[in-house]
């Protein structure tokens, strides 16, 4: 597959803001790419940039080879769902897939054909004479994707479309969203600033801070190997230890050497990326080569139950499953050592970006 | 202890015995004029002596002659007059209303100097005394004595109308989000064919009401064109100041009952229309 | 032409192409281009003032030839002062009365709970405002006229043996002032009563005031703001009344509006009605200044 769009040290600089620092981004045909990050990181800039609604203060957008940065939106064919989905509201289901279509030239029969395929695409085919206030959120987010793909744009771009719909709801349009997009095979971008979201949806993760790129690769490659504390934090890693290297090349924590290794020069500030799962308690901690701690709180969630364990400086969060017999009669104020599987933690300079 | 309230629905005492009384005073005095026009125009005496014996419509049919036969007196007749009035309403309402819909646009979208600016600009006629505005007009008329025919009373009603018209496009323009206008320019619209298809059709409520506000001014106005008036550009107001400045003719009196219900459905009709979503202010 | 999704890689649907050239102009020019119409009618709104402006400091009374101030130190004539004096006199009585009548009838607007009559009020209290004041002015003479309503319905009671007089004199002139411009005061007040929220009224009850009590310590300091700048408005707008003391004052109440025609129709003194308007709008200015003003203060301090 080749590159579709390639973003070439694009910045954006809102008066003395900088908003976008020398963004470079490719995006390969046909994949779906997700810009997460938290609000404010200058994802939403990106995307507008990329729409043709913000121009780059400097940086060139490169698709299929051309430079499409000068190009008026009106003119880039790209479909794009928008964050307040936008539906025109004086319009119906079908006027408003319709409405690209039109602009297009495309006679009337044939616009009445492909608005009935799209409604049937995204599962709403009794719906296209109704007016855009009577439909349920649900039925708006489908609406307006439904419009982005009928003009079959160069490039699908979504700005946190799902983030007004409950749990239940985003989770089902998740998974139609992705199979949508593999259908079409149409390149896509969405903005997201939930993790569960970017995961479950992306080839590509791109994930931003303060106008930077911090990270970008297979969301299992991140999740795995995050470059830095603010990425394994934003993908939902529960603990971050401030821990330090060691004469002997070994991760301390607490003071205490861990099993990880480390070739960073002794006294070097190091951070420890651990998942709540993967950390496993031991009850008899006299016995144990681990960190020291004592239990501070336990709550049950149900299925899982979570510990917090005050070791030093920091607290651990650690979350087993809720018929592991190590909780019987797990109390506060007991002392226990802690144990990290190796394979799930990560180790990075306290100072990497 | 009684509730409270700004007004109270039990107790409230004298506080509120008080405020339903200076409503009611208040009530009395913004409608009495009108009812007792209403009252006397079905009187069936000559005189204007209230109340009325007895009740007739003779007076309407007095009004409707009144357009029927041509009074060439030298004054204008007052089928002229009313014709007059609708075309400077229709005129002031089609062009205020086409020059601030691109104007709210420009000033909502645009940035906030330009909005400030304009906005103070358009609003200067209303805080300016409409005496003064019927003097200044008519100085700058007299002194250049150009041949303007109609538009010597349309060119001033514009300016008095436009804050009105103005206000309401661009009520109704901020509540367009700049994504739905987006939206239809990613679909491939350009930014005048999105302005047309998308804007202008949400809009409309603000529209509408600035129409309605526009002709509704432009039809009462009485000040500026008491300034500008010829004798042959005049409007029905002026014809009936003329008609009643020595006496009160019941007939005038018919002929306000109409204009009043004219205005009376415009109004509701701007309260329909602008329901909730701004003031009217 | 078929348009499937279902065909694999998606056939991009041409787009019309058009000069790109031409837009980025479009874009640059487009807030002036778009601002142009309006612009336009304005011009001759502008155009009068600035003349007016200049005729005022003409030396020739009846055309623009050279500068003077002569029509400004004419002005210092005791029937013009009186003018001005019965002019503010005038204004700010009426002020008073409509604030009075205003901030009730405001309140039983918004607390009207159906929608149907809180619509009929506010028709009632609108159409004074938008209704040609010359039809006023007939209901007003039927109203107060010598064989008027009142005077038969006095008469008839016994109450008095002659006629009063209620017309063509100050009183006529400040009842009609008050009548057309009380929507002025009634609009404003209604959004200003927004914040007067139930909570607070609520809350200063349940801390022991009375009904009274949390209308002088809650409602009115709440309404300060939005009371300053209403009767600003109907200041200014009665300031310079014309159509209703021309009517209703039958030119023997010369507020500042009626002597300024005056100078223009039996006298031909432009220059002087010049000058004499830019006074009124001076005044007018001054008021609308201040109250800003007064408004910015007690919104600095905060009211809460």
């Amino acid at each position: 597959m080749g590159i579709d769009l390639s973003i070439a040290s694009v910045s954006k600089k809102f008066g003395q803001f900088e908003a976008l620092k020398g963004i470079d981004l490719d995006i390969e045909k046909g994949s779906f790419v997700c810009l997460l990050g938290p609000s404010g990181c200058g994802k939403t800039t990106l995307l507008r940039i990329i729409a043709g609604f913000e121009k780059a203060s400097a940086g060139q957008l490169l698709l299929g080879g051309n430079d499409i940065s000068r190009l008026p939106p009106h003119k880039r064919d790209f479909g794009m769902v928008f964050q307040s989905l936008a539906l025109f509201p004086h319009m119906s289901v079908a006027e408003n897939i319709a409405y690209g279509l039109k602009l297009r030239g495309l006679s009337k029969l044939k616009r009445d054909d492909r608005v009935a395929e799209l409604l049937e695409v995204i599962s709403l085919p009794a719906i296209a004479d109704r007016p855009v206030s009577a439909l349920s959120g649900g039925q708006r987010q489908r609406v307006a994707i439904a419009r982005a793909l009928a003009v079959q744009p160069r490039l699908f771009l979504l700005d946190e479309p799902l983030s007004a719909l409950d749990a239940q709801l985003r989770d089902a349009m998740q998974i139609e969203l992705r199979q949508l997009q593999q259908q079409f095979g149409v390149t896509t971008i969405l903005v997201t600033h939930d993790q569960t979201e970017a995961m479950m949806l992306a080839d590509k993760l791109v994930v931003m801070k303060e106008g930077e790129i911090c990270q970008q690769g297979a969301p299992q490659d991140i999740y795995r190997q995050p470059a830095n504390a603010f990425t394994a934090e934003f993908l939902g890693a529960s603990n971050i230890l401030d821990a330090s290297a060691s004469d002997q090349g070994q991760v301390q924590l607490s003071g205490v050497d861990t099993v990880f290794r480390t070739d960073a020069p002794a006294g070097t500030a190091l951070k420890l990326s651990v998942r709540a799962e993967s950390v496993v308690l031991d009850r008899a901690p006299h016995l144990s080569s681990g960190p020291l701690g004592e239990v501070e709180f336990i709550r049950n969630l149900g299925a899982s139950t979570e510990i917090l364990v005050r070791t030093g400086v920091s607290t651990v969060r650690v979350r087993l499953p809720s018929r592991d017999s190590i909780l019987q009669d797990l109390r506060v104020g007991e002392q226990v050592a802690l144990q990290f599987d190796a394979e799930s933690c990560v180790v990075f300079r306290a100072d990497a970006a | 202890m009684s509730r409270v309230g700004l007004m109270p629905e039990e107790g409230g005492g004298s506080y509120k015995l008080l405020v339903c009384l200076l409503a009611g005073i208040g009530i009395i005095i913004a409608a009495a004029p009108m009812a007792i026009i209403v009252i006397m125009s079905f009187s069936a005496a000559e005189t204007s002596s209230f109340p009325p014996s007895e009740f007739s419509l003779r007076w309407y049919e007095t009004a409707l002659t009144l357009f029927s036969s041509d009074e060439s007196s030298g004054s204008q007749a007052v089928g002229a007059a009313l014709s007059s009035s609708l075309l400077v309403g229709l005129v002031v309402m089609v062009l205020s209303v086409a020059a601030c819909i691109p104007l709210a646009y420009a000033l909502v979208r645009g940035q906030r100097r330009l909005r400030q600016s304009m906005e103070l600009l358009f609003t200067l006629p209303l805080v300016f005394p409409l005496v003064m505005l019927g003097i200044a007009f008519l100085l700058i008329a007299e002194s250049l004595r150009w041949e303007l025919g109609i538009w010597r009373l349309i060119i001033p009603h514009l300016a008095l109308v436009m804050p009105f018209v103005l206000r309401n496009c661009m009520s109704a323009m901020q509540s367009i989000s700049r994504e739905t206008e987006e939206a239809a320019i990613s679909l491939g619209a350009s930014p005048l064919r999105a302005g047309l298809d998308i804007v202008v059709p949400l809009m409309k409520p603000g529209i509408l009401a600035g129409l309605i506000f526009a002709f509704i001014i432009s039809f009462n106005e009485f000040t500026i064109t008491f300034f500008m008036y010829t004798i042959d550009q005049s409007t029905l107001p002026i014809w009936m100041y003329s008609r009643t400045v020595s006496s009160l003719d019941p007939s005038t009196l018919a002929l306000s009952v109409f204009i009043i219900l004219i205005d009376l459905v415009m109004i509701i009709a701007i309260d329909k229309i602008i329901a909730g979503r701004s003031s009217l202010f | 032409m078929s348009v499937s999704a279902h065909e694999g890689r998606p056939r991009v649907l041409p787009l019309p192409r058009r000069g790109i050239r031409v837009n980025a102009l479009y874009r640059r020019s487009a807030p002036w281009l778009l601002c142009l119409p309006a612009l336009l009618l304005i011009t001759p709104f502008l155009a009068a003032c600035l003349y007016m402006l200049r005729f005022s400091v003409s030396a020739d009374t009846g055309a623009i030839d050279g500068f003077s101030l002569q029509a400004y130190v004419e002005l210092a004539q005791p029937y013009f002062l009186r003018s001005v004096w019965l002019t503010l006199k005038l204004a700010a009585t009426s002020t008073m009365i409509v604030l009075v009548l205003a901030i009730p009838l405001a309140i039983m607007i918004v607390t009207t709970r159906s929608a149907s009559w809180r619509r009929v009020l506010t028709v009632v209290v609108l159409l004074p405002m938008i209704l040609n004041l010359l039809i006023q002015s007939y209901g007003w003479i039927l109203l107060l006229g010598p064989a008027g309503a009142i005077n038969t319905a006095l008469t008839q009671l016994g109450i008095i043996e002659r006629p009063l007089i209620l017309l063509f004199n100050e009183k006529g002139v400040l009842l009609g002032l008050v009548q057309t411009s009380l929507p002025l005061a009634v609009f404003p007040l209604m959004s200003a009563m927004r914040v007067v929220s139930q909570e607070y009224l609520e809350a200063a009850s349940g801390l022991g005031a009375s009904q009274w009590r949390s209308f002088a310590d809650i409602t009115l300091p709440l309404l300060k703001p939005g009371l300053i700048s209403a009767g600003s408005i109907v200041f200014a707008f009665n300031a310079s009344a014309f159509a209703v003391p021309l009517l209703l004052g039958g030119r023997r109440v010369r507020m500042l509006g009626l002597a300024i025609r005056d100078m223009i129709s039996p006298l031909f003194n432009w220059s002087g009605a010049a000058a004499g308007g830019m006074v009124l709008i001076l005044i007018i200015t001054l008021v609308l200044v201040f109250s800003t003003w007064l408004v910015s203060r007690s919104s600095v301090r905060g009211v809460s």
